[in-house]
C-alpha cells in the first residue's frame, strides 16, 4: 500500500470508528428517553453517554475524516505528492492522543458537559486538553493543504486550482478562522477553571466565544459532502459539472458567510443586544446564497447527465440517472433531506420563530437531520468512492452500499420527523428521562418510539457501512480504473485570481467579523461583567 | 498570460465582491440599529436616542418593550451570595485561625475531629463540603435557618470566621469522597437514589448529591452524615421547618417521600462510608 493510502485510511478508519460506536450510544440514549426500560439507565450514565456521543460526531468523526479526505485530494487532484507527509503522521498522533485523553475522563464521568463549551459547567481538564490536541492536529493539517496549494501554483503559474482542492483548501481557511473563538475559550477560560486556577468565569464571554466556532463548524463539517457534490456526483452520474465558477462561489461565500453569524446561536442570551443579533441574522440569510446555489449547479449537472443518458421531458431524465450507482443514490437522498433540514434551518435563524424552538427537541433533530443526514450520507458515499483506490480492490457488492445508502436516509426520516414534532410540542433537549406518568408527556411516548426505530435503522445502517468498507480489504478483484474528480462542461482556461487565492476573502472576512463581534467582544472588557462561580463535575473538588 | 491580463480580469470580482459585502452589512447595520428600533421605539413609547442606544447594547434593556418595574417585595430564603472573594476565601483559608475556632467552639458538640459524640443531637462535620458548611453557617447567623443551639452559636463570627471554620472541618477526611458505593437494601430505594422516580416527580439524589453531578454548589455531602440527623433534616424539609434551601429543592422532594423512605435513605447514606 502506498504512503498516502497508509495516512488516508489511519485518518477515516478513526472517524468510522468513533461514529460507529458513537450510534451505539445514540440508540442507547434514545431508548433511555423513551417509555420503554432502558438497561444500565441513569441519569448520570444518560449525560456520560450524550457527552461520548455528541464529541465523537462533532469532533473526532468530523475532523478525522475531513483531514484524511484534504490528504487524499491534494494528491489526487493536484497529482504530485503531498508535502509533508511525515508531519502529518506526526499530528495524525497527536490528534490521537487527544482523542484518548478526551474519552477516558469521558467515560468515567469526570466530563459529562456534553460537547458544547458552556461553563460554569467544567468538567476534567483532560477532556478539554485533549480536543484542543485534535485541533491542534488540524492546523497541522490547514498547513499542510495551504502550503500543497502554493506549491502547485508555483509550478503551474496561471492556471485554476483543481476545484476540489480549491474547496479543500476554503475549508482549511475556513478551519483556521473557525478554531479562533474556541481556542481562546478554551485556553483562557475553560482550561484555568477546570484547573481550578480561576474560580470564577465570565459566562458571556465564553458562551460568545463558543458562539464565533459554532456555525462555522458546522460548514466545515459541510465542506466534504459539498465538494462531493460539485466534484464526484457529476462525474459518478455519467455527466460533467454544469459550473466551475459556481462551485467556487459557493466555496467562497461559505468562507464569508459562515463566520460573523454564530450569534444566531444566542438570540434567547441576555448579554447580547438586539441590534447585533439582527445584524448576524441579515448576514445568517446569505448562507442560503450557496446552498442555492449549489442545489441549481448540481441539478443542472444532473439533468446534463440524464439527458445524455437518454432522459427525455421535464423530468424524464430524472429516471435515466444511474441510481445504481452509490454516489448518485447518496447524492439524491441528500438533497431530499436537505429541503427539509434546510427549512428547519430557516424556521431557527429567525429571530423571533427561533423562541418556539430554542433548547426543545427540535434543535436536535434539525442537526441530527442535516448533520447526521445529509452531511454524513455524503461521507459514506465518498468513503465508498475513494476506498477502491485506498485499498486497490473494487466493492465486492454495490448492493450492500445501496441497502445502507437507503437504510441511512430513511431511518433518519423516521427518527427525526417525530423528534421535530415532539420539539414543538415543547419536548426539552438535553433531558434524560421523561415523566411519562404526566398525560401531556405520556401523549409525545408513542412518537418517541417511533424515532426509537428509527435509531434502530440508523445503528443497522451504520455497521453494515463498516461491514461494507471492511469488505473492501478483503476483496479480490483489482481495481479497475484509477480515482479521478470530475470535470466541468467547459473547464475554466483561467480564472480571475479572486477565485483562485484567498487573499481578498480573507480580508472581507476580517471586516465582517469586526463590524459583527468587534462590540459584542468588547463590551464584556468595556463594562463591569457579573461572573458566575465555577462548577466543577469531575469530583476532584466538592 | 502577462500579471496584467490577471490584474484586468480581477478588478471587477474584487470591486464588486467588496462592495456587495459592504452593502450587506451596511443595510443589516441600518435595519438593526436604527430603523427597528425606532420603530419599535416609537410603539412602546421609547424616543429613538434611547431605542438606538439599547439595539447596540450601549443601554441596558430592549429597544422595543419599556423596562418593567416591579414593585414585589424580594423574599429570599438565604442570604448567602456566592461572590469571587467568599470562594477565594473558603479556597484560601486562614486554618490556623479555623482551627482555633473549631476547637474553642465547635468541638464541644461536633467532636475534635469533626465527627459528633452524640449522633442522635449532633451532626458530623468531617468530610462535610466547605460551601455546604459556610451556607449553613450563614443561614443560622441570617435566621434562614432558625435553630435554639446554632443560633446563638455563630452569632459572633464574622463572614471570614465562618469561612475559616467551614474550610477546616472539609479538609478533615477528605477521603470520604471517594464513596464505595454499597448497595441498598430495597431495589426502590437504590432507584431513587440512582435513576429517581420520575412518576412522582422525584429526581435521583445523585443527580446533586454526588460531587460529580451538577447539583448547586451548597449541596451537601450526605456520605458523612449519621443516619439520625439524615432523617431528622428530610422530615425538616417535609414539615416546612426548615426552608433554607433555594428555590425549595430539597422541600419539594422531601414531601414526596413516605416517612418509610426517608428512612430507609437515612439508613442507604449512612452506610456508605
Ligand atoms: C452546643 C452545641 C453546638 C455547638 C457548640 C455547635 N454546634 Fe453546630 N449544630 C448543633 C446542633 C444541635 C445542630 C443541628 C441543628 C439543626 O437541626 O438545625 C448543629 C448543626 C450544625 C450545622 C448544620 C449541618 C447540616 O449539614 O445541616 C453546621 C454547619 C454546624 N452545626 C457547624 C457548627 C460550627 C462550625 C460550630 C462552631 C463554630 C458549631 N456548629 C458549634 C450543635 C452545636
Ligand atoms: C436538585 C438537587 C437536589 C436533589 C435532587 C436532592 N437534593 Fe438533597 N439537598 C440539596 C441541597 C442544595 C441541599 C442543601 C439545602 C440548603 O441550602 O440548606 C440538600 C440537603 C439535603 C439534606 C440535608 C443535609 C444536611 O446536611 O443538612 C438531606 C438529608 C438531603 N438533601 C437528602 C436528599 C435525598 C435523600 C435526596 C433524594 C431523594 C435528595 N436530597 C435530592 C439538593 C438536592
Ligand atoms: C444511530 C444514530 C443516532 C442516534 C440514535 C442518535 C441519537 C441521539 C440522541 C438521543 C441524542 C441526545 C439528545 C438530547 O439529549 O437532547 C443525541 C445527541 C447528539 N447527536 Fe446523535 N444520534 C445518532 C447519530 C448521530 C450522528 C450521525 C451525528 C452527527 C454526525 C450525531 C450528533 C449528535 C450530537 C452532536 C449530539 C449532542 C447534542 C447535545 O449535546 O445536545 N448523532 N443523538
Ligand atoms: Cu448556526
Amino acid at each position: 500500500m502506498k504512503s498516502l493510502e497508509r495516512l488516508t485510511l489511519a485518518h477515516l478508519w478513526t472517524a468510522f470508528i468513533a461514529f460507529a460506536v458513537a450510534c451505539v450510544f445514540g440508540l442507547w440514549q434514545m431508548l433511555a428517553r423513551s417509555p420503554i426500560p432502558t438497561p444500565g439507565f441513569t441519569p448520570s450514565n444518560y449525560f456520560i453517554s450524550v457527552t461520548a456521543h455528541g464529541a465523537a460526531m462533532a469532533y473526532v468523526l468530523t475532523t478525522f475524516f475531513i483531514m484524511g479526505f484534504g490528504y487524499f485530494t491534494a494528491e489526487t487532484a493536484l497529482q504530485r505528492p503531498l508535502p509533508g507527509k511525515r508531519i502529518a503522521w506526526a499530528a495524525f498522533g497527536v490528534g490521537l492522543l487527544g482523542v484518548v485523553m478526551a474519552v477516558v475522563p469521558v467515560l468515567l464521568g469526570r466530563a459529562s458537559v456534553l460537547y458544547t463549551f458552556y461553563p460554569p459547567l467544567t468538567g476534567s481538564a483532560w477532556f478539554y486538553i485533549g480536543l484542543v490536541l485534535v485541533v491542534a492536529s488540524s492546523w497541522v493539517w490547514c498547513a499542510i493543504m495551504i502550503v500543497a496549494m502554493r506549491q502547485w501554483k508555483r509550478a503551474n503559474p496561471g492556471r485554476p486550482v483543481p476545484l476540489a482542492m480549491y474547496a479543500t483548501v476554503a475549508n482549511a481557511i475556513l478551519w483556521l478562522w473557525t478554531t479562533v473563538g474556541v481556542t481562546v475559550e478554551l485556553v483562557f477560560q475553560v482550561i484555568p477553571a477546570a484547573l481550578g486556577l480561576v474560580d470564577t468565569v465570565d459566562v458571556g464571554l465564553s458562551r460568545t466565544l463558543f458562539s464565533w466556532t459554532l456555525h462555522a463548524i458546522v460548514y466545515f463539517w459541510l465542506f466534504p459532502a459539498y465538494i462531493a457534490f460539485y466534484t464526484m456526483a457529476p462525474e459518478a452520474a455519467g455527466g460533467r459539472l454544469y459550473s466551475d465558477t459556481m462551485g467556487r462561489l459557493s466555496f467562497i461565500l461559505f468562507v464569508l458567510y459562515s463566520l460573523p453569524v454564530g450569534m444566531h446561536h444566542l438570540f434567547m442570551d441576555p448579554e447580547h443586544s438586539t441590534g447585533f443579533k439582527f445584524v448576524q441574522m441579515t448576514l445568517t440569510v446569505l448562507v442560503t446564497v450557496p446552498t442555492l446555489l449549489t442545489i441549481f449547479t448540481i441539478s443542472a449537472s444532473m439533468e446534463f447527465a440524464g439527458r445524455l443518458r437518454g432522459g427525455k421531458g421535464l423530468f424524464g431524465w430524472i429516471g435515466a440517472l444511474p441510481w445504481e450507482r452509490p454516489m448518485v443514490l447518496a447524492t439524491g437522498l441528500a438533497f431530499f433531506m436537505l429541503w427539509f433540514g434546510g427549512g428547519g434551518g430557516l424556521i431557527n435563524m429567525s429571530y423571533g420563530m427561533n423562541a418556539m424552538v430554542h433548547n426543545t427537541s427540535w434543535v436536535t433533530a434539525h442537526f441530527h437531520l442535516i448533520f447526521g443526514g445529509t452531511v454524513v450520507i455524503m461521507y459514506f458515499a465518498i468513503a465508498y468512492a475513494i476506498w477502491p483506490q485506498l485499498t486497490g480492490r473494487e466493492a465486492p457488492s454495490l448492493r450492500a452500499q445501496r441497502i445502507q445508502l437507503w437504510l441511512w436516509a430513511i431511518g433518519m426520516m423516521v427518527m427525526t420527523l417525530p423528534w421535530h414534532y415532539l420539539g414543538l410540542q415543547g419536548q426539552w433537549r438535553r433531558v434524560a428521562q421523561f415523566d411519562y406518568a404526566n398525560p401531556i408527556i405520556a401523549a409525545w411516548g408513542s412518537w418517541v418510539v417511533v424515532s426509537v426505530a428509527g435509531g434502530a435503522m440508523l445503528l443497522a445502517s451504520a455497521l453494515l457501512f463498516i461491514w461494507n468498507l471492511a469488505a473492501f480489504h478483503r476483496a479480490r478483484t483489482p481495481v479497475q480504473a484509477p480515482f479521478r474528480f470530475a470535470l466541468a462542461i467547459h473547464p475554466p482556461e483561467r480564472v480571475p485570481a479572486s477565485l483562485n487565492g484567498f487573499g481578498l476573502w480573507n480580508a472581507l472576512v476580517a471586516v465582517l467579523m469586526l463590524v459583527a463581534y468587534g462590540y459584542p467582544i468588547a463590551q464584556f472588557f468595556i463594562h463591569d461583567r457579573p461572573v458566575a462561580v465555577v462548577h466543577r463535575v469531575d469530583g476532584a473538588q466538592p | 498570460m502577462s500579471e496584467d491580463v490577471f490584474r484586468e480580469i480581477d478588478r471587477p470580482w474584487r470591486l464588486w465582491a467588496s462592495a456587495i459585502v459592504v452593502g450587506v452589512l451596511a443595510f443589516g447595520c441600518l435595519s438593526g440599529f436604527v430603523i427597528l428600533p425606532v420603530i419599535q421605539g416609537y410603539q412602546a413609547g421609547i424616543d429613538p436616542y434611547t431605542a438606538i442606544c439599547r439595539s447596540l447594547g450601549i443601554l441596558p434593556g430592549s429597544p422595543a418593550a419599556r423596562q418593567p418595574v416591579s414593585t414585589a417585595p424580594a423574599a429570599p430564603v438565604s442570604q448567602v451570595s456566592w461572590g469571587p472573594s467568599l470562594i477565594a476565601r473558603l479556597n484560601k483559608p486562614d486554618a490556623a485561625r479555623g482551627q482555633e475556632i473549631a476547637a474553642s467552639v465547635c468541638a464541644a458538640c461536633h467532636g475534635e475531629k469533626g465527627l459528633t459524640a452524640d449522633p442522635a443531637q449532633f451532626p458530623n462535620m468531617a468530610g462535610q463540603s466547605a460551601f455546604a458548611i459556610y451556607k449553613q453557617l450563614h443561614d443560622y447567623k441570617s435566621g434562614a435557618r432558625a435553630n435554639e443551639i446554632m443560633q446563638p452559636v455563630v452569632a459572633d463570627l464574622t463572614d471570614e470566621q465562618m469561612a475559616d471554620v467551614a474550610a477546616h472541618f472539609a479538609a478533615l477526611q477528605q477521603a470520604r469522597w471517594e464513596q464505595t458505593w454499597v448497595r441498598a437494601a430495597s431495589p426502590q430505594v437504590e432507584t431513587i437514589v440512582r435513576t429517581g422516580d420520575s412518576a412522582r416527580g422525584l429526581p435521583a439524589c445523585e443527580s446533586c448529591h454526588n460531587p460529580r453531578s451538577g447539583g448547586p454548589i451548597e449541596t451537601p455531602v450526605l456520605f458523612a452524615q449519621t443516619k439520625e440527623y439524615l432523617a431528622l433534616q428530610m422530615q425538616a424539609f417535609k414539615s416546612g421547618s426548615r426552608k433554607n434551601d433555594l428555590y425549595r429543592r430539597m422541600r419539594s422532594i422531601s414531601e414526596k417521600l413516605t416517612d418509610s423512605e426517608i428512612d430507609q435513605l437515612a439508613q442507604y447514606y449512612f452506610e456508605q462510608r
